[in-house]
């Protein structure tokens, strides 16, 4: 079971993502995970990821890992429930803080949702919706975005469940949000 | 008419070619002018518009007013609908939506902002569907 979670800044992705994470967790057991992809590298980026793990409450195994997905997956009990927030820095990090191009980082999304599945492994995957504005000017910033969408587009296709998150309300792209909880 | 709007790689061909087949495309992207899409019409089958945004931007570079921009747009809406209305090819808009974010530092995109928010909301009032597309998936409009 794959889902797909996106919205704008502070639109409440997180807590949504969270609470189907453990709804799945409660139907399915296994063990719950956090898979964090921000790398806590100032004083902004600590405090914003001891905000998500106090909210988050206890019950979570949290995993830490920028760009190596499969190493992260590796370490999770199959059977069990992972949540991973976010793949925008994640997309970030594999383009400017690895070796990876993007032909490489979109073979290794499709590698983890399918790994993911083979293992039993229920998967959230969270993002951010930063295509909706005029279109960057600079090059660079273009080929950023191209390529996160390309992620969001494969493992959208994938998903069970892509919901919008708005003011902390889902909207249901694919699914209804009831998937994977009558076992 | 159908119109698709979405973000940038949202995803709006691939929706297109989801639900039309093998349609002609007459886009901005291949250096196509918007006049002269009266071309690229052929009887039977499905025409594209796309790259609307490219079309403002050279409306934007040589007329200064805003609101003469959005009638000469509408004009030609209203042209386009006419024909499907007569000679009965369907005619799918693809638009980019780019009013979602912070409000651009420079003047030129404010404007090209504007133009595309009411080109959106002109185009949609001639279209008996519109969808938004987002990262792939498409829903229907009321």
């Amino acid at each position: 079971m794959i889902a797909f979670v996106s919205g704008g800044a502070r639109s409440g992705k997180s807590a949504q993502a969270e609470a189907l994470a453990m709804r799945w967790h409660r139907a399915r057991g296994g063990r719950l995970y956090y898979l964090a992809t921000a790398r806590a590298t100032d004083g902004e980026m600590i405090r914003r990821i001891s905000r998500h793990r106090e909210t988050r409450g206890s019950g979570w195994t949290t995993l830490e890992e920028p760009v190596d997905l499969m190493a992260a997956l590796d370490q999770v009990v199959p059977g069990s429930t992972l949540l991973l927030d976010c793949l925008t820095l994640w997309a970030s990090q594999v383009l400017y803080g690895s070796g990876l191009d993007e032909r490489q980082g979109l073979a290794m999304i499709d590698t983890m949702l399918s790994r993911a599945r083979a293992r039993n492994i229920a998967l959230v995957v969270v993002s951010n919706d930063v295509n909706e504005e005029v279109p960057p000017r600079d090059a660079e910033v273009r080929r950023y975005l191209a390529f996160l969408q390309r992620l969001h587009r494969r493992v959208a296709h994938e998903a069970e469940l892509a919901i919008q998150v708005v003011a902390g309300l889902p909207m249901y792209w694919k699914g209804s949000g009831k998937e994977g909880e009558a076992q | 008419m159908q119109l698709f709007i979405g973000g940038a790689y949202a995803g709006k061909r691939a929706a297109v070619r989801q639900r039309f087949d093998s349609p002609r495309w007459h886009s901005a992207y291949d250096g196509k002018s918007l006049d002269a899409w009266r071309s690229a019409v052929e009887e039977g089958r499905s025409l594209v518009l796309e790259g609307w945004e490219l079309w403002l931007e050279a409306e934007l570079a040589c007329e200064p007013d805003n609101d003469r921009i959005r009638s000469r747009m509408c004009d030609e809406l209203e042209a386009i609908r006419a024909l499907e209305d007569a000679l009965g090819p369907r005619i799918v808009l693809i638009m980019l939506e780019m009013g979602r974010g912070i409000v651009p530092m420079d003047a030129d995109d404010r404007r090209l902002r504007d133009l595309a928010g009411w080109l959106a909301q002109d185009a949609a009032t001639h279209c008996e569907q519109v969808w938004y597309v987002w990262h792939g998936l498409a829903r229907p409009l009321a």
